[in-house]
């Protein structure tokens, strides 16, 4: 409850920071639901064109995409340090956090909004609502369903980005992660093999983001559920245990900073 | 109880080495080599609660290192310290609700919205009673004079302006001791001078110790009753301010100028003169073989004086001296190694 208040307090100055910017604020809200209509369009045409690729039409793109959107979304929103924490471990801007009387990977991530995001988390909604499965529990199931989704990105994107505490600077390598995860995140599963599933779950667990939390959406099933629940679960604290482990041999730094 | 011990505390970094040019960059890919570098070796010293303790030294000494493992930042390679008997690196999140910090160089106030954002903010962070976070928000303000400064949004305050709202939003959850890492890097005259009466007088009232890390003498002077003076991550001095000041400040710097042409063959005996040009002149004595009364006599005798300014050497001076009696040469250049306001570690 007590680090409940302090995320409201730290996502409550985000948004008036992100606010301070309103033009700027609508400009990327309305501009990253319009990229994301011309990415998907793509898969459109494409099953205007094939109809079903093993099973998986464009009911199923529109959920799954619906789901890693929103996730991604949620992530920009109330984590956006995520996406840039090797630059600041790198560059030894943890020093702030680390002076602070709160949980430093939490206060760390908390403490930055991308305003895109919004449009991403609203418009995976709106992929949802035209899936064509769209229902009352459905969206329940799709509301938590994204939780999960982000729980696991938020994850992997902390145990990439922390490798900076061993490797130093390595943004190319956490972007290439970042877009192998929603690349795969997106593609049917069905037109996987097995051994690509098993990375899928694993070492980029892009199926804990897209195909499987969809799945759950259009269908209740406690293996699923259980299956999003575990894998949270076990990605949150690997993430969790990674970070301390770095933050050890964390070096600080003295490069000048001109903002927070 | 000491709010501050430390005792043989070390760190050292490890630091890749590579040869220049493309062709040691490709060796440093497939072969690299590393160096230890001791930012900080084996420092042992106290302070006393309600202190106000100097910590300087040059670039790449070891100043900021220190300051970070006794705030929990960085873990320390070897030794032992306590602050406000807590082991920072320990009990980091315990040990800052009792600690206020400032990095000069590292701005904590949020850059696009008004320091009262933050201020509210931080009171959040600390836990504060919004009741309290107010009260004590007014009473900030009044103390550093930033009333005005408060709504404004950080990125449009002068670096004065806003670090005096950083060195208030550092003492917001009244904390006993304030650790200042180079708090006047980059202030004007007249910016110092606001800071260090605010913090003097907040550490009077509030009985506040402050571990300051700083390049400038006047910091010292103004705020600070003992020094530590570390070299190389060991302390070359340690010593109270009046004792330093009169064993090493000994020597003063003359500016004056003229109404006339200063007369031909300007010199008064026991007195370097550094620079003399039409209508001014510059000089330098030890005020202890040279009266100061008898050079300012010497200099009203040789013409109409419009301006004279005296001034102490430049602390790095009185370093530079203490380095010598210590038989340690400073090492000027390789600064950025550390961890110094210099710059970042390679």
């Amino acid at each position: 409850m007590k680090e409940f208040k302090f995320l409201l307090a730290i996502w409550k100055a985000n948004l008036q920071s992100v606010m301070e910017y309103r033009a700027s604020f609508l400009l990327q809200v309305l501009g990253m639901m319009a990229n994301n209509f011309i990415y998907f369009a793509i898969w459109i045409i494409f099953f205007n064109r094939f109809k079903e690729v093993r099973g998986w039409g464009i009911g199923d793109m529109y959920v799954t995409f619906g789901v890693l959107a929103s996730a991604f979304g949620l992530v920009s929103l109330f984590f956006g340090n995520a996406f840039n924490l090797s630059d600041i471990i790198s560059k030894g801007r943890l020093d702030y956090y680390l002076s602070m009387p709160r949980p430093v990977l939490l206060h760390t991530i908390s403490s930055r909004m991308i305003s895109s995001g919004m449009g991403d988390f609203t418009y995976g909604f709106i992929s949802y609502a035209l899936s064509g499965h769209f229902s009352p529990d459905g969206l329940a199931r799709f509301i938590l369903g994204t939780l999960l989704a982000a729980t696991v990105f938020a994850a992997f994107l902390i145990l990439v980005q922390s490798l900076a505490f061993w490797l130093g600077m390595m943004s190319n390598f956490t972007n290439l992660a970042l877009n192998a995860m929603l690349s795969f995140g997106i593609y049917p599963i069905t037109i996987f093999d097995n051994y690509a599933k098993f990375i899928l779950f694993t070492i980029i667990p892009a199926a804990f983001m897209g195909a499987i939390p969809a799945e759950f959406v259009r269908s209740f099933s406690w293996q699923v559920l259980m299956e999003l629940l575990i894998g949270a679960a076990v990605f949150l604290f690997m993430a969790v245990a990674v970070f301390r482990l770095g933050l050890k041999r964390y070096e600080s730094g003295s490069a000048i900073q001109t903002e927070v | 109880m000491p709010a501050i011990e430390v005792h043989q505390l070390q760190k050292t970094f490890q630091s890749k080495r590579k040869a220049a040019g493309l062709g040691g960059s490709v060796r440093a890919l497939f072969k690299p080599e590393y160096n230890s570098i001791e930012a900080v070796r084996r420092l042992s010293f106290q302070m006393e609660a309600g202190e106000l303790l100097g910590f300087i030294g040059p670039n790449g000494a070891g100043k900021s290192t220190t300051i970070k493992m006794l705030t929990g930042i960085l873990y320390p390679s070897e030794g032992e310290a306590k602050v406000l008997d807590f082991v920072p690196w320990k009990d980091r999140q315990k040990l800052a609700y009792h600690i206020g910090t400032v990095f000069g160089q590292r701005p904590q106030l949020w850059y696009h919205l008004p320091a009262v954002d933050t201020l509210i903010l931080f009171g959040k962070i600390y836990e504060m009673d919004d009741r309290d976070v107010k009260l004590r928000i007014s009473q900030l303000a009044e103390a550093f004079e930033i009333q005005d400064l408060l709504e404004t949004p950080v990125r449009k305050l002068s670096l004065g302006q806003r670090m005096r709202c950083e060195v208030a939003a550092s003492l917001l959850h009244r904390p006993k001791l304030l650790l200042l890492d180079e708090p006047s890097i980059g202030l004007d005259v007249v910016a110092k001078q606001h800071i260090r009466d605010a913090i003097c007088r907040m550490a009077q009232e509030e009985n506040v110790g402050v571990l300051l890390t700083s390049h400038d003498a006047g910091d010292l002077e103004a705020l600070c009753k003992r020094v530590i003076i570390i070299n190389h991550g060991q302390i070359v001095y340690e010593d109270k301010v009046s004792n330093l000041k009169r064993k090493y400040l000994t020597t003063k710097m003359v500016e004056v100028r003229y109404a006339e042409e200063v007369p031909a063959g300007f010199s008064i005996n026991g007195v370097e003169i550094l620079k003399v040009g039409h209508y001014g002149v510059k000089l330098r004595f030890n005020t202890t073989q040279t009266p100061v009364d008898s050079v300012m006599a010497h200099l009203s005798q040789a013409g109409e004086i419009v301006d004279i300014t005296i001034s102490d050497p430049p602390l790095e001076e009185v370093i530079a001296k203490i380095y010598q009696e210590a038989a340690l040469t400073p090492v000027p250049s390789p600064a950025p190694q550390r961890t110094g306001a210099g710059g970042r570690r390679v």
